[in-house]
């Protein structure tokens, strides 16, 4: 799953341009997926037969997409200005590298020299729309030859291994959530299951609004990365979840409140099969279970997610063995079915 | 240009956070090997290279180029596998949530700083400025653990390979001024074949960040008759300064006028880039240079100096950025300088 993750986190594949991510997931999945489609909005649906044809329809449910920037102008000096597709903040944004466009072109956020900044703009954070990109160009002819308005960028690719078993790189979030999807079609499953690698999450659950409408599950269970406020100064009853503890299950969070009987059964599972799992303890963020909870008739919804720190910046960071025990309590809820 | 792109990877590197410069010095000897007659390291973090023309009685040009950066050293190691840092030399808080570091312990391992979650931020926060108390950097091991590798004291640098970017320029940490030691020891190569009028020392000196000490005490140490300090110098970016418009990327070395420096060097500095084609860019500074200079030229009884720099953006970030053919330029300046020197200034 690492090596998988790592190959997903490499595209750049903000909202609204999955492609790269999705070509990527086909084929892996071309070989072990009983059938797959893409639908008129980019999502990939991927069908896979188990032993036995369940009463409720199940999708488990990723999103391709991530945070990025967007190319909005670019000046006479030759330097880009953007907005952000999805939520950044800008804390995490000046001074970063990024990789503009289908050509690759890299560029660094700008960020005034402290010899230059006046007293007053000392520490204070600069808004997104100020910011620019220089990608070396001195005027903008030269920098138009390479890029464009609405090119995309996503933070530089950097996944790595570091620490005791943590893992550091742009996009874990959701690029976790494929890798996982893909590692359970390999596994011979007990009932059929619906598999969806969804678009634009990151810009309102767009996507997983037409699978949802499309597919009328049952049963949706989103595979996130979810903030973890475990950071040094940060009070434990704002921590939202931890590293190193295992599957982050949601009882509520800032646009859903889930379905209880499957937070229940999650964690029951979790405890049965000596999982680690937590409760997430802050109700706060959002996933795609939000557009399964809403569409059509509506779907009962559950989110297992991996405890993340430094969420939507250059360096998500994830613990390797929490990945793997929502593996495990996944794989787990699948099997044992609904 | 390829030589240059090369030497600035391998000098941009170096892990030589200001007072610690000892740990990047074997690395500097072997980057510098083939290029000296001679070389020594200093006391307090500096390394010396000579070259001897082998006339009798000639005199000796300096050259000298900081080989320490700016960063971090521990400060504290908490739950968690946090450490808290403070600054050596000046940092700008607001790059560094979320970013990159190396921790220069019993072995060099991987950092990441914090950055706060957006469900623990309060309304108003943005209005604020960011401070370095409020940061700390995740290393990914438990405090035990860490302190089996780190302690306090121990030296934090920024993370950043060197990366390309178009029109010749490259992004990276620690141009400032590891980039002005690539440009002196390409100079040195363009200087090979030719007949040295002077005998060479160069200093890469230490300690320049927090007080000019490498530069004070290798100088004293050289004794030079004349001298190029060698910096870089921020170029012009939206909203700086309207004086600094006419220092730009790609223009060429800046040569600067103040009275920290030798006015005769200097303008000797300036018509050996006329007379031989180097594009170059003059600045004004007329007290002090924030630069080594002063330490050169009021070492023993004073040694006649002349600042060099290389025009670079976002300093003391993690991606300064310089324009290789500057880099070029400047070696070219140094080269032709030196050539010049033969009946003294």
């Amino acid at each position: 799953m690492i090596e998988r993750l790592k190959k997903y986190c490499g595209c750049i594949s903000p909202s609204g341009c999955e492609d790269e991510i999705r070509e990527l997931i086909i084929q892996d999945i071309q070989q072990i997926a009983t059938r797959y489609e893409v639908d008129r909005m980019g999502n990939l649906i991927a069908f896979k037969k188990g032993r036995k044809t369940p009463d409720k329809k199940v999708v488990v449910s990723a999103h391709m997409d991530e945070v990025g920037l967007m190319v909005k102008y670019i000046s006479d000096e030759g330097y880009i200005y953007f907005d952000p597709i999805g939520g950044i903040d800008p804390r995490v944004v000046g001074g970063r590298r990024v990789v503009i466009g289908d050509k690759r072109i890299y560029g660094v956020v700008a960020s005034k020299a402290i010899h230059l900044q006046k007293k007053k703009e000392r520490g204070m954070v600069v808004p997104l729309e100020e910011m620019y990109i220089d990608i070396g160009c001195d005027d903008k002819k030269s920098c138009e030859e390479v890029v464009s308005v609405g090119d995309v960028a996503t933070f530089v690719p950097n996944f790595e291994e570091f620490g005791d078993g943590l893992i550091k790189s742009k996009a874990i979030d959701d690029r976790f959530g494929c890798a996982l999807l893909v590692e359970l079609m390999q596994e011979e499953l007990e009932y059929d299951t619906y598999f969806a690698f969804v678009t634009c999450e990151e810009v309102g659950t767009d996507g997983a609004k037409q699978v949802a409408f499309n597919l009328r599950p049952d049963i949706a269970i989103a595979i996130e990365a979810t903030t973890a406020g475990d950071v040094l100064g940060a009070p434990k009853s704002r921590y939202a979840c931890e590293l190193r503890k295992g599957a982050v299950i949601s009882h509520i969070d800032g646009s859903t409140i889930y379905d209880k009987k499957l937070v229940e059964y999650a964690l029951a599972t979790a405890q049965e099969n000596n999982i680690k799992c937590q409760l997430k303890n802050v109700i706060a963020g959002g996933n795609d279970a939000s557009a399964y909870q809403r569409t059509a008739a509506g779907a009962r919804v559950l989110a297992v997610s991996a405890p993340t720190r430094y969420i939507h910046s250059a360096s998500n960071v994830v613990c390797k063995d929490d990945l793997f025990e929502i593996k495990k309590l996944v794989l787990a809820l699948l099997q044992k079915g609904f | 240009m390829e030589r240059i792109f090369e030497l600035a990877c391998a000098f941009s590197e170096l892990p030589a956070v200001s007072g610690q410069e000892h740990i990047g010095m074997e690395r500097v000897a072997e980057l510098c090997k083939g290029y000296f007659d001679s070389y020594e390291v200093t006391p307090v973090g500096s390394f010396i290279g000579r070259i001897s023309c082998g006339k009798a009685g000639a005199k000796t040009l300096l050259l000298d180029a900081h080989i320490d950066e700016i960063g971090f050293i521990v400060s504290e190691i908490c739950e968690g596998g946090f450490l808290k840092v403070v600054n050596i030399g000046g940092i700008d808080p607001r790059i560094l949530p979320a970013s990159e570091v190396l921790i220069y312990g019993k072995k060099t391992i991987t950092g990441i700083f914090t950055s706060k979650p957006p469900h623990l931020q309060e309304k108003d926060e943005l209005e604020k400025p960011m401070k370095l108390e409020d940061l700390a950097i995740d290393t990914g091991y438990s405090k035990e653990q860490l302190e089996e590798i780190v302690s306090i004291g121990t030296p934090v640098g920024y993370r950043s390979p060197v990366v390309r970017l178009q029109n010749n320029a490259i992004a990276g940490k620690s141009f400032d001024d590891r980039i002005c030691a690539v440009s002196i020891l390409r100079a040195l190569e363009m200087l090979k074949e030719k007949e040295l009028p002077v005998n060479i020392a160069v200093q890469f000196s230490g300690g320049e960040e927090t007080g000019y000490k490498g530069a004070t005490t290798a100088s004293y140490q050289i004794a030079p008759d004349f001298a190029i300090c060698l910096d870089v110098t921020n170029a012009y970016v939206p909203d700086a300064p309207a004086y600094r418009k006419d220092i730009k990327m790609g223009g060429g070395p800046s040569i600067s006028f103040s009275a920290q420096t030798s006015r005769k060097l200097t303008i000797k500095a300036v018509e050996t880039a006329k007379k031989n084609g180097i594009p170059h860019q003059l600045f004004a500074e007329p007290n002090h240079t924030g630069t080594n200079s002063g330490a050169i030229q009021t070492s023993r009884g004073g040694v006649p100096t002349v600042l060099v720099s290389i025009p670079l953006k976002n300093m003391h970030t993690a991606n300064e950025v310089v324009m290789l053919s500057d880099v070029y330029d400047t070696s070219r300046l140094i080269c032709e300088l030196a050539l010049s020197l033969k009946e003294g200034i």
